[in-house]
């Protein structure tokens, strides 16, 4: 790089892959960030496995098997709650980092599409995340099958189920969490929002039954109806509503779509 | 189709903020392969200017063009061959120079990721490219700043404030680097509030004041572009004071420091070199030994001062 080449028309179009790449390494080197997502999914699973092996282990008159279904709903419960904690933070994180570094500016200015830049936010926060995700999942069904004991296993619908609903709410709240980060340009602010929202706003709007069908457009009501029968009861947030698949899916695909709009059109127009 | 001789071209370009106008109808021509300087006091408006050719903020009227380009119609185009630091450059504090410059390359393409290496070499930071930038001074983030821009080959670079914070030793280097960067084709404009490094650093510029460009062209027009001033240093200041005060050629005399400064009325060159003659003839058969006789070239410095302090007069 000693002299300027010769005048070239730039690229006419740029691959996105490499963007995507850029945000998994944006994520994963932050470590924070990592080890508290790892310890909500990995590290939550480990321990609570753990803890049933070892009581039935050393107690197994009082203490069932580490395995079976009712296990894989109690794993799926805890993972559910405790992982969509870890998509929000990831999320957040994805929308809100490069503004907060004052890097967004500098991407900007390379000429690169805004919308490229956030739409790379998805699959990278994505791939991340569900690194995470799937090595708590292979805890989760290690264990349910392999030390089921006398329990009936869960039968591979069932984890197939399980895990595709799993992943399902994850990805919800991490697109959420992106759209509203992006969108207000704070990973504080977003992560307050989303927490309020999934630990203390919606059991108390899915248990008013005054609401009606209003209650239908809750995340929480969504994810109740669509989660597999055999763990439905473990993993219930607030009251029962009941709705139909179709809605629940709508509902779902309602609110991912709004908050990833939001948060491209704000990166879209946002002075940088 | 022959490149524009202008690699930045405005006209008419302003910028509100509600009923503030910090860009008022900009009318500026960067002379491609050049250094040139944005140069005004804080507050006039240049990092604004700077973040509208880049797409970073909206005008709110008139027109761009960046390497002939209009921005923000054909802006993408226009950036791949633009490296630009605004302000301070940023970095994720807790990835290396090197995973930052990744992060950069990757957007603008496989090129830029190629010229990684090269680009760190070149400021120096080739043995910490591999440590957390959070561990950088500010010299060495400017340096790594630098080192992000060239990942373009960019044909214009943008300095927003570039020698801020600055030790001049890292302010001498950063100017011994853009006349490289001049010198391999490159155009360089760099918005600056301090003259001094403006007048050693670039070719030309423009002044701005309230957001209005109020002169332009290169530092030798600039300072030639006013009365002339002769320094004169006599055995009887006074005497010469009161001989001179009647010369039609004179417009006023300061007595100051053991000389006197006398400016003259007119602007023309050939003028100025009568009515020097003819001052120095009139002391000399008054009898008054004149031990110094020289005309004053205007520094940038108080050019500068004359322009906005008249600015200042007429509001």
């Amino acid at each position: 790089m000693t002299a300027l080449t010769a005048t070239a028309s730039p690229p006419l179009s740029r691959p996105f892959l490499p963007l995507v790449r850029a945000e998994v390494l944006k994520l994963r080197k932050n470590r924070g960030l990592v080890l508290t997502a790892a310890a909500m999914t990995v590290g939550a699973m480990i321990v609570a496995y753990t803890i049933l092996l070892l009581l039935h282990a050393f107690n197994p008159d009082h203490h069932g098997p580490a395995g079976g279904v009712a296990n894989l709903g109690n794993g799926v419960m805890l993972l559910a709650g405790l992982g969509s904690v870890a998509a929000i933070l990831v999320g957040a994180a994805a929308g809100a980092a490069d503004l907060s570094s004052g890097v967004f500016r500098e991407l900007v200015v390379t000429g690169r599409s805004r919308l490229a830049l956030f739409a790379s936010r998805i699959p990278g926060g994505l791939t991340v995340l569900f690194s995470l995700v799937s090595a708590a999942v292979a805890i989760v069904v290690t264990v349910t099958v392999g030390f089921a004991g006398s329990l009936a296993a869960p039968s591979a619908g069932l984890l197939a189920g399980t895990v595709l609903w799993l992943l399902v709410e994850i990805a919800f709240y991490f697109a959420v969490a992106l759209g509203l980060a992006s969108l207000l340009g704070s990973r504080a602010q977003t992560i307050a929002i989303l927490l309020a929202w999934r630990m203390a706003v919606t059991p108390i709007l899915l248990s008013i039954g005054a609401l009606g069908v209003a209650r239908d457009a809750v995340p929480g009501a969504a994810f109740n109806r669509l989660a597999p029968d055999a763990i439905g009861k473990y993993v219930q947030e607030g009251g029962a509503v009941s709705m139909s698949v179709i809605a629940a899916i709508v509902a779902l695909v309602a609110w991912t779509a709004i908050a990833v709009s939001l948060g491209a059109w704000r990166t879209a127009t946002r002075d940088a | 189709m022959t490149p524009s001789p202008f690699v930045v071209e405005t006209a008419g370009l302003t910028k509100r903020f509600g009923d503030r106008t910090v860009v008022r109808d900009v009318e500026l021509q960067v002379p491609r392969g050049s250094a040139f300087g944005y140069l005004g006091p804080n507050g006039a408006g240049k990092t604004t200017l700077i973040r509208m050719l880049l797409g970073l903020t909206r005008a709110t009227s008139g027109s761009m063009h960046l390497l002939g380009l209009p921005v923000p119609q054909r802006r993408s185009e226009a950036l791949a061959r633009v490296g630009a630091i605004v302000e301070e450059p940023r970095f994720h504090r807790f990835l290396t120079g090197r995973e930052n410059l990744e992060i950069v390359a990757a957007a603008r393409g496989h090129e830029a990721t190629q010229r990684i290496d090269a680009a760190i070499d070149r400021v120096g930071l080739a043995r910490r490219a591999g440590d957390r930038v959070g561990t950088y001074s500010l010299g060495m983030r400017q340096r790594l700043g630098i080192a992000r821009l060239l990942l373009a080959d960019p044909e214009l670079l943008l300095l927003d404030e570039p020698m801020n914070g600055l030790d001049p030793a890292g302010i001498e280097e950063f100017r011994i680097l853009i006349r490289s960067l001049v010198g391999e084709g490159r155009t360089v404009m760099l918005s600056s509030h301090l003259l001094d490094e403006v007048e050693k650093t670039v070719d030309a510029l423009a002044i701005v004041d309230q957001g209005r460009v109020v002169a332009q062209g290169s530092i030798a027009e600039l300072t030639r572009n006013g009365p002339a001033t002769i320094v004169i240093a006599s055995a009887d200041n006074g005497r010469a004071g009161h001989l001179l005060g009647a010369h039609a050629a004179v417009d006023r005399i300061a007595s100051e420091d053991g000389v006197l400064r006398v400016q003259l009325r007119s602007i023309d060159e050939r003028v100025e070199q009568n009515a020097v003659a003819d001052i120095n003839r009139r002391l000399v058969e008054a009898g008054i030994p004149v031990y110094r006789l020289e005309p004053e070239h205007a520094s940038l410095e108080r050019r500068f001062l004359e322009i906005t302090s008249r600015l200042e007069e007429a509001a």
